[in-house]
């Protein structure tokens, strides 16, 4: 049984650069895949994140005619400010940073914050491709943003709590994972749609040049791509807290646990995006709201029967 | 200097180039994608995300002011290149890498240029619709009415100012949507430099949302016509083997287009290797596995087809092509599948030898660009670029006669 207890806050020091560390491999994984399947070296793929980051920490910053400058910054810079506000509630072994009463609640209002900031990015630049960008996120958003609630609420029912650290207490003896795998799986989907990812990425692909990224060039640029990455990186550490025993397992000491398991969700993640083409969002919603939406329901209700009998 | 060299040392083992395509050139255009994929190197998706402009070909007069102003969007540090044989891609690149570390030059470069970005009423006015990465207003028509706007201001300050004018530039005007609702309306041009795009292609679309309200198709020419090097130029005098090989690097080169446009980044990239391949050399028959691979897990997928439901390309291409057994698959994805069993199938010669001639290019690809208003009509741009890229417009052709617009 893990004591999660809150640690000094200073740690809120760390934090960001453990992100970024995390976000950092995700990067390298993809590079990895990226290179493999174009038949480069290994290494040359892994660094492909250097690479991208020294070149655009070296590009000029750009702007458009009648641009909404600061709409626009605020959007390029908050993903990443979102991304490092979610670890303030996710448990790293025994430690948190902030263990508060409605972790999980304040864990869903940051993602639902990316609606706000992708539809800045897409709109401050004061142009078509970057606007029909914002569009098609707020799209998607609709479809992925009820369904990820329910999968939220599904752990804290069963763990009669929303604090982070009871529903990691509430899978002492089951990970929440095996019996609640619909909430596990559409969790692990918003999350990928949240941070515009693979499949998702409908907001900034090529047939748009780009989308929201259309317009944005250096650091901005540099900080939505660190910011996909980091809200990815998030996403798979808080799938391990509420689905998988967050530190719990044999042998290594809890904090390791929560890394490796995140790390490999979030590797499964990365090669996601390689196994498959594009989600429309127009199709998407379809699909969300027909399928997905119940079947979800469906989760939440069995949990809180199941919930309910054992009293 | 220690830091600064090691970042742009590091930054240039990853290029981003923006690739200008001039209608004739595909061959040099696939050239160049093969050579960035050598070096780890990436094709750019808009100006924004370039370091490197290459102009493929010799454009002519619009595209060469599209070109100007996508230069100015670049930002920097930037480089511009141009190249007209596909046996000066890796040169030409090595010398664009050269430049971009030269720090002095970009620094001057910096201190030259206009710190406010383009209005779109400069002398260019003709062509900054032509830029992927344009301003909303940037459309022919608006900026026009920012010119007279404009000097109307200078002479007299009383005119009517209800509507605020940002930059210069009037606000979108409302209209009624597909659904009765009352919708922005803008006048957005796609092309002529956009990834996966046909070359030298412009489509003005009149846009509500996402969805095409109306569209008109041109094709801006090239200067002059590409000397026939290589494979894609010129049809007349080559092998049969030739001809197959020809008749597979386009089809897997449309293939690679339609699959990077619906989003699986890695079945294009499979589809561009094996046309990368045969384009330098490598026998027929070596790349068929690959292409048989490629074409199951393609038919296989399940995602794609959901993705790709109900789009089509309509009966145009059935008509024209009835001859070369591809009747019946009008839809986007049947195109795309019909495309890469036919380029299996040629890589095995399965077919008789006459199978893959083209079939008078020049009747055919007019018949497409005139298809295009019909089909884009009341699409969403994700679909309408699925319709023109499984079109597979020849837009060379077209302008290589005297009378290009459509």
């Amino acid at each position: 049984m893990i004591d999660i207890i809150e640690v000094n806050p200073v740690w809120a020091l760390f934090a960001p650069v453990a992100l970024g560390v995390l976000a950092l491999a995700g990067a390298a994984l993809n590079g990895i895949l990226v290179s493999r399947a174009e038949r480069r070296s290994f290494r040359s793929g892994a660094a492909i994140p250097v690479f991208e980051i020294a070149r655009l920490m070296r590009q000029r910053r750009r702007t458009t005619v009648a641009a909404d400058v600061l709409l626009w910054r605020i959007g390029c810079a908050g993903l990443v400010v979102v991304a490092v506000l979610k670890t303030a509630v996710i448990p790293v072994g025994p430690w948190v940073l902030a263990d508060i009463p409605v972790g999980v609640v304040w864990f869903n209002t940051m993602d639902v914050l990316v609606w706000a900031l992708v539809w800045l990015i897409g709109w401050g630049a004061n142009s078509a491709h970057s606007l029909v960008g914002g569009y098609r996120f707020l799209a998607q958003a609709v479809s992925y943003e009820l369904p990820l609630m329910f999968a939220l609420v599904t752990p804290a029912v069963a763990a009669h709590s929303l604090r982070v650290s009871d529903v990691v207490a509430a899978q002492q003896e089951l990970w929440f994972v095996i019996w609640m795998p619909i909430a596990f799986v559409v969790f692990c989907m918003s999350v990928v749609a949240f941070s515009n990812w693979g499949p998702f990425a409908t907001a900034a692909s090529g047939d748009i040049a780009g989308g929201i990224l259309t317009e944005v060039s250096g650091v901005d640029r540099l900080l939505i791509l660190a910011g996909r990455y980091a809200l990815l990186t998030t996403g798979a550490a808080f799938a391990v807290v509420l689905f998988f025993g967050g530190g719990a397992g044999p042998l290594l000491p809890s904090w390791l646990w929560t890394l490796v398991k995140t790390l490999l969700l979030l590797a499964a993640f990365v090669a996601l995006r390689h196994r498959m083409p594009a989600v429309r969002p127009e199709r998407l919603a379809e699909v969300a709201w027909i399928i997905v939406l119940p079947a979800v329901l469906l989760q939440t209700l069995a949990v809180s029967i199941v919930v309910a009998v054992r009293g | 200097m220690g830091l600064r060299s090691t970042l742009a040392g590091c930054a240039t083992h990853r290029v981003h180039v923006l690739v200008l395509e001039v209608p004739g050139w595909g061959e040099t255009r696939m050239r160049v994608e093969a050579e960035l994929a050598r070096r780890g190197w990436t094709s750019a998706t808009s100006p924004a995300d370039a370091d490197v402009l290459l102009v493929c070909g010799k454009p002519g007069e619009e595209l060469e002011s599209a070109c100007a102003r996508l230069w100015s969007q670049l930002p920097g540090p930037r480089v511009r290149a141009a190249v007209i044989t596909a046996s000066d891609v890796a040169s030409t690149l090595e010398r664009a890498m050269d430049e971009l570390l030269d720090d002095a030059r970009h620094h001057s470069d910096a201190r030259t240029r206009s710190r406010q970005p383009a209005k779109p009423r400069d002398e260019t006015a003709h062509t900054e619709h032509a830029a992927p990465g344009d301003s909303v207003e940037s459309t022919e028509h608006d900026v026009d009415m920012a010119m007279d706007m404009d000097v109307d201001m200078d002479m007299d300050m009383d005119m009517d100012m209800d509507m605020p004018m940002p930059g210069g530039i009037p606000l979108a005007s409302g209209g009624p949507d597909r659904d009765g609702l009352e919708m922005d309306v803008l006048h957005v041009p796609l092309g002529p430099v956009l990834p996966h795009w046909p070359a030298g292609l412009v489509v003005r679309c009149v846009l509500q949302g996402d969805v095409i309200v109306s569209a008109q198709a041109e094709i801006l020419p090239a200067a002059a016509q590409p000397i026939g090097d290589g494979l894609v130029a010129g049809d007349s005098g080559r092998s049969v083997d030739d001809k197959r090989r020809l008749a597979v690097i386009r089809r897997s080169d449309a293939a690679a287009s339609v699959l990077a446009l619906a989003g699986w980044s890695f079945a294009a990239g499979r589809a561009r290797r094996i046309r990368d391949a045969v384009a330098s050399g490598t026998a027929l028959l070596g790349v068929a596995a690959d292409l048989d691979k490629l074409a199951q897990s393609v038919g296989r997928s399940w995602t794609l087809r959901w993705t790709l439901k109900g789009i089509t390309v309509g009966d145009t291409l059935a008509q024209a092509e009835n001859g070369m057994g591809q009747s019946g698959s009008e839809t986007v994805r049947g195109r795309l599948i019909g495309w890469l069993d036919e380029a299996r199938r040629t890589a095995r010669d399965d077919k008789a030898e006459g199978a893959y001639e083209l079939q008078d290019p020049l009747a055919l690809q007019r018949s497409l660009l005139s298809e295009i208003p019909r089909l884009l009509n009341g699409t969403d741009i994700a679909t309408a670029r699925l319709i023109i890229a499984a079109l597979e417009i020849e837009t060379a052709p077209v302008t290589q006669t005297p009378q290009s617009r459509i």
